[in-house]
């Protein structure tokens, strides 16, 4: 078994944006009090670009101005896919409702052939798996990978002893260099709603220790955090991408690195052989947090 | 050299014996031997059902998933006229689980796990055998720690909590088969 030793250095916003310039832009149908773009991501040729979005589905105008942000970033800064951290349909799942609360808010990036790679939260149901446009194969637990990277979405509301021994398989023959889960509930929050999930923790976080998992990314909590790295491993919430629970961060907790409360935001993440670049934004546009994971 | 290898011999035997007592456990609870055969029974009888079903696949749009969902609820109704509450949960098979959550509830460091469930809003919801659980009601995340100890369902099934009451649903069609009341203690 290869043990994956991380060094993390946060490169605070100063330097990464030395490393890629900040670029203005500024368009009429931004929403209110907008901030000026800035990328805080290097854009390398042949990394892998991807955003993530979590509690998505509540098809208010919140959920419609982030998605519109997106797509403004998606403009600076090309990511080919969107992870999404679960909840994403809130109170009904009739056709209208993928129509609201997901399919309309990110209208533009399907159009531009964006793909949307879905998890299950405590509000989705079953049959979301068969969902053509959340590529999740029919599967409420899937890998799949891009360059060097193997993702892997879990089925947190239902970790049954079938899905942990189908992750240990999976695990035990990984070769991918990056090991990124994604799921809902968070192992590991500050947030006063909800908090660390601790019998969650308890089944995965042996096993994501014992093959070596890189990044954990979750929702759930409506804030973003990034947390303090755990044994090694680095855990972000993101779970503020339609629905917002102002406040909510314990600041006391000590578990946070950073966090922010105040509105929704989503993250882009670039990978470029050892080094993982992330950037937090929030709904107008303003950076949360920034820097990069290197993997040794 | 010596000591290591002894050791490794102990480790190999006690897990030879863990194994073996783990399948007499298993062997002697008639209690999840009668549930299981309620569970293979329905699958059959949902097997059949579905064939009628209109056909899903993976990459299916949400007017596909609609029908699939309503058809599949509707001929699981049918199929099942009468069925009532405890057909799957019965005494001896309810005593199991309540045994089982009961142990699994016990100590405070179990508290967060009680949180986690009454956490859940399920404000609502209308617990009804042969009836869907809402769509729009939250569901509980169903503690991982205690699905390793409850009999394993086929993935056609699930637990799920409200309040203190067990469910029993058809995970794709979210018909509630069968509950428990007062299961949490």
């Amino acid at each position: 078994m290869r043990r994956t030793h991380l060094l993390f250095a946060i490169v605070i916003s100063a330097i990464l944006f030395t490393a890629a310039p900040a670029q203005k832009l500024h368009t009429s149908s931004a929403p209110a009090a907008s901030a000026p773009l800035k990328l805080a991501l290097p854009i390398k040729d042949g990394s892998v670009k991807f955003a993530v979005i979590g509690d998505t589905g509540s098809g208010t105008e919140q959920q419609r101005d982030v998605g519109a942000m997106m797509v403004k970033y998606h403009a600076l800064f090309p990511f080919d896919f969107v992870l999404m951290m679960g909840d994403n349909l809130y109170g009904g799942e009739a056709p209208q409702d993928f129509e609201k609360k997901f399919a309309e808010p990110y209208k533009a990036l399907l159009d531009q052939k964006v793909k949307f790679y879905a998890t299950l939260g405590n509000h989705d149901q079953a049959l979301q798996v068969n969902y053509a446009n959340f590529n999740m194969n029919g599967k409420e637990y899937y890998r799949f990978t891009k360059g060097k990277i193997a993702f892997y979405s879990l089925n947190s509301n239902y970790m049954d002893q079938k899905q942990v021994q189908w992750l240990e398989d999976q695990l035990s023959h990984e070769t991918a260099e990056w090991k990124v889960m994604f799921f809902h509930h968070p192992p590991y929050s500050s947030a006063k709603k909800h908090g660390s999930d601790g019998q969650l923790r308890e089944v995965v976080e042996p096993i994501f220790l014992k093959y070596g998992v890189d990044v954990v990314l979750t929702g759930h909590d409506h804030v973003y955090e990034r947390i303090k790295p755990q044994k090694g491993i680095y855990y972000f919430v993101s779970g503020a991408g339609g629905k917002l629970r102002t406040g909510d961060v314990d600041k006391q907790s000590g578990l946070a690195e950073k966090s922010y409360d105040r509105d929704l935001h989503f993250m882009l993440f670039e990978v470029d052989g050892d080094r993982m670049y992330f950037q937090a934004i929030s709904r107008t546009g303003e950076t949360i947090d920034s820097g990069v994971i290197q993997r040794k | 050299m010596k000591r290591k290898r002894h050791v490794c011999l102990l480790v190999f035997v006690c897990a030879l014996f863990w194994g073996s007592s783990l399948a007499v456990a298993q062997k002697s609870a008639p209690e999840i031997q009668i549930f299981e055969k309620q569970v293979n029974d329905y699958i059959a009888l949902r097997n059949k059902v579905r064939a009628n079903a209109p056909k899903l696949s993976k990459d299916s749009t949400p007017e596909q998933i609609h029908a699939y969902r309503t058809t599949l609820q509707d001929a699981l109704r049918t199929a099942r006229p009468n069925a009532k509450p405890g057909e799957f949960f019965r005494p001896e098979v309810a005593d199991f689980i309540r045994r089982t959550l009961k142990a699994e509830f016990q100590g405070k460091d179990r508290q967060e796990l009680r949180e986690q469930i009454f956490e859940t809003e399920t404000q609502g919801v209308v617990i009804r055998v042969n009836y869907p659980y809402p769509q729009s009601a939250e569901l509980s995340e169903m503690p991982a720690t205690l699905l390793a100890k409850l009999p394993p369902l086929p993935k056609e099934l699930r637990y799920r909590f409200v309040g203190r009451n067990m469910l029993l649903v058809d995970r794709e069609s979210d018909v509630i088969i069968d509950y428990m009341p007062d299961a949490l203690p």
